[in-house]
């Protein structure tokens, strides 16, 4: 039997750096047959590690399509992620997963797609983003709005003008006030205040919400509002992991293991857990 | 055989050591202190008179720290270097029977879904002699949570104390049999805790009091030292970190315990349990409430080394104790 917690190593081939933070990583296998055996669903996450500093777990940010390499996405915090924040094209980086249930992009197919993110709570919703471009026809008007404390805080922007340039795709960008330059085009205030003023219809839509525990506590009225089902609502859960596999026992939120049952919830389903998140 | 001398186990147990077994049992390392340790010699096994160790024969099978596999790098290219894979044949003896029952209650966790074969490997190489308990202290509570001083669960192989210097030999399993023989002996009279508490009833305490104030009332003397965890037979938290340098070094699990702040503490700088009552509550929420949903099994064999390890006197029993209604029925 291999070993459940042994890593495949992944070639760096690209680094991309959005804020004096947060960076972006592509990764390939070195191994070929494993890089064409590879798959995993939007949603799902890894646990990524920098050999002598240590593992972290982060969502796998790029699209499920994308058959040559995949993506992830940090911002600097801690031993790992300084340590990750080193790493130069051409270094090798471990790559455990893909781990969980990620978003059911087939149940979603047919509805509307909203999009509601904060800060660094784009790469999970990035990846969704890109599948259901890619198979455009499968969903209906995509709303995307996204914030971030400054301008200088957003990430994955360039990519942000691109799929607005798609037919029925509404980006709308905000900052935090006090956030903006005088060049910012985009809305001045929260999330849940800028998304309530944009004035979309949840009833035909499925929601995926992720950001700060304020900006969710804030949006979920709003889309209440709007006559969003709480069923239809998503998220994705961050509590702390290690092994990824459902034994360590770190990331139990009441009666769940959010590795294995997680990390994505609907708030139907969040409202029935206590509040261990 | 269905009886052995003590002088006669004694003698068994340095024919497995000589043979190049590990075998551990109960050792005085202190006058106050006794430890399942692995025993040098024959000699260091603690045979007379009860003593509940101060840890668990867990170590067996979930070492303290345990390298995972190596990494060696040079320049940009790594190389992951495998641990053995065979694991040393090992002898747990002198076991209680809170301890033997920890393991198949831990083979749940380690197997549901991804198999952890660091732990299978331990465990297969693992036999367990378990001496029965002709006594008990006021912290055992063993009969609370479905065992008993007889109890079967987990061993290979039972003795039992006739209290003249030797032992009724029950064998269980293959792996009792080969080292004990055909023993087929029934264990004499024993003398079991008294119920404390009703599991059934603290499962749903815990389950409709998350929030509840009893939490932080109770837990407010805890010190979150994490020796509740560290001395249980089936606590299994764990970290996986790095331990080397820039060069070469090993990945490694190493003992956790949801006791310590830092344990659930997200890089925003949120965490979901902030203050002591939520992480007491998440031990007694996992044992009796979230392992019995998920696996079929409370997650406690009423040892008692909980209480007996805190510093401030709390620990399963003292807790649940003052849950209401908890009393047996």
């Amino acid at each position: 039997m291999p070993n459940l917690y042994k890593p495949d190593l992944m070639e760096v081939i690209g680094v991309r750096q959005h804020t004096p933070d947060v960076k972006s990583v592509s990764l390939r296998f070195q191994d070929a047959g494993r890089a064409r055996q590879f798959t995993f669903q939007v949603g799902q996450f890894g646990i990524f590690s920098a050999f002598g500093a240590g593992e972290s777990t982060f969502n796998i940010c790029s699209s499920s399509n994308w058959r040559d390499h995949i993506e992830f996405c940090f911002r600097k915090v801690g031993r790992v992620t300084e340590a990750l924040w080193r790493i130069e094209e051409g270094d090798t980086v471990g790559f455990r997963g893909p781990y969980g249930h990620g978003y059911p992009m087939e149940a979603w197919r047919g509805k509307d797609l909203i999009f509601l993110g904060g800060g660094i709570a784009m790469p999970p919703i990035r990846c969704a983003i890109w599948y259901a471009l890619e198979n455009r026809e499968d969903y209906g008007r995509i709303t995307i709005v996204y914030g971030a404390r400054t301008v200088g805080d957003l990430v994955f922007v360039d990519e942000l003008d691109e799929w607005a340039r798609h037919p029925d795709v509404r980006v709308v960008r905000c900052v935090d006030p006090g956030g903006q330059t005088p060049e910012w085009s985009g809305e001045v205030g929260f999330v849940p205040t800028v998304f309530e003023r944009s004035s979309v219809s949840a009833g035909n839509a499925v929601s995926l919400v992720i950001g700060p525990p304020i900006m969710i506590k804030n949006t979920i009225p709003v889309l209440k509002r709007m006559g969003a089902r709480m069923s239809d609502v998503y998220t994705s859960l961050e509590n702390r992991m290690k092994c990824g596999v459902g034994k360590c026992g770190r990331c139990n939120a009441g009666p769940v293991y959010v590795c294995k049952e997680g990390p994505v919830f609907t708030f139907q389903e969040l409202r029935a857990m206590p509040m261990d998140y | 055989m269905n009886v052995l001398t003590r002088e006669e186990l004694r003698k068994l147990v340095g024919e497995w050591i000589a043979a190049g077994k590990i075998c551990t049992g109960p050792v005085r390392v202190k006058p106050e202190l006794v430890l399942f340790e692995r025993l040098a010699k024959a000699d260091d096994l603690l045979l007379d008179g009860w003593v509940r160790p101060a840890n668990s024969i867990k170590e067996l099978v979930l070492p303290r720290h345990e390298a995972l596999y190596g990494y060696r790098i040079e320049k940009n290219r790594i190389e992951l270097v495998d641990q053995p894979e065979t694991a040393p044949e090992q002898i747990a003896i002198g076991a209680h029977p809170c301890d033997a029952a920890a393991l198949p209650i831990l083979d749940k966790v380690f197997n549901w879904d991804y198999r952890d074969d660091a732990y299978n490997r331990r465990r297969e190489a693992t036999t367990v002699i378990t001496l029965a308990c002709a006594e008990r202290d006021e912290e055992c509570f063993c009969t609370s949570v479905g065992l008993g001083p007889e109890a079967e669960r987990g061993s290979d192989a039972i003795l039992f104390d006739r209290g003249d210097g030797s032992f009724l030999v029950k064998s269980l399993t293959e792996k009792g049999r080969a080292l004990l023989g055909e023993g087929a002996a029934n264990g004499g009279a024993a003398n079991p805790p008294p119920a404390r508490f009703d599991a059934a009833q603290v499962a749903s305490f815990a389950r409709d009091h998350f929030d509840d104030a009893f939490w932080k009332e109770h837990a407010l003397a805890c010190l979150a030292c994490g020796a509740c965890a560290y001395t249980c037979p089936v606590c299994h938290c764990f970290d996986i970190v790095d331990e080397g340098n820039a060069r070469e070094g090993v990945r490694a699990r190493n003992w956790d315990a949801c006791q310590f702040p830092l344990f659930t503490l997200h890089a925003s700088g949120h965490n979901p349990r902030s203050g002591q009552g939520g992480r007491q509550r998440q031990r007694i929420y996992h044992k009796f409430y979230l392992y019995p949903e998920k696996f079929g099994e409370i997650l406690c064999t009423g040892c008692g080394n909980c209480a007996r390890n805190c510093p401030v006197g709390l620990g399963v029993l003292p807790l649940v104790a003052k849950i209401p209604h908890a009393e047996p029925v």
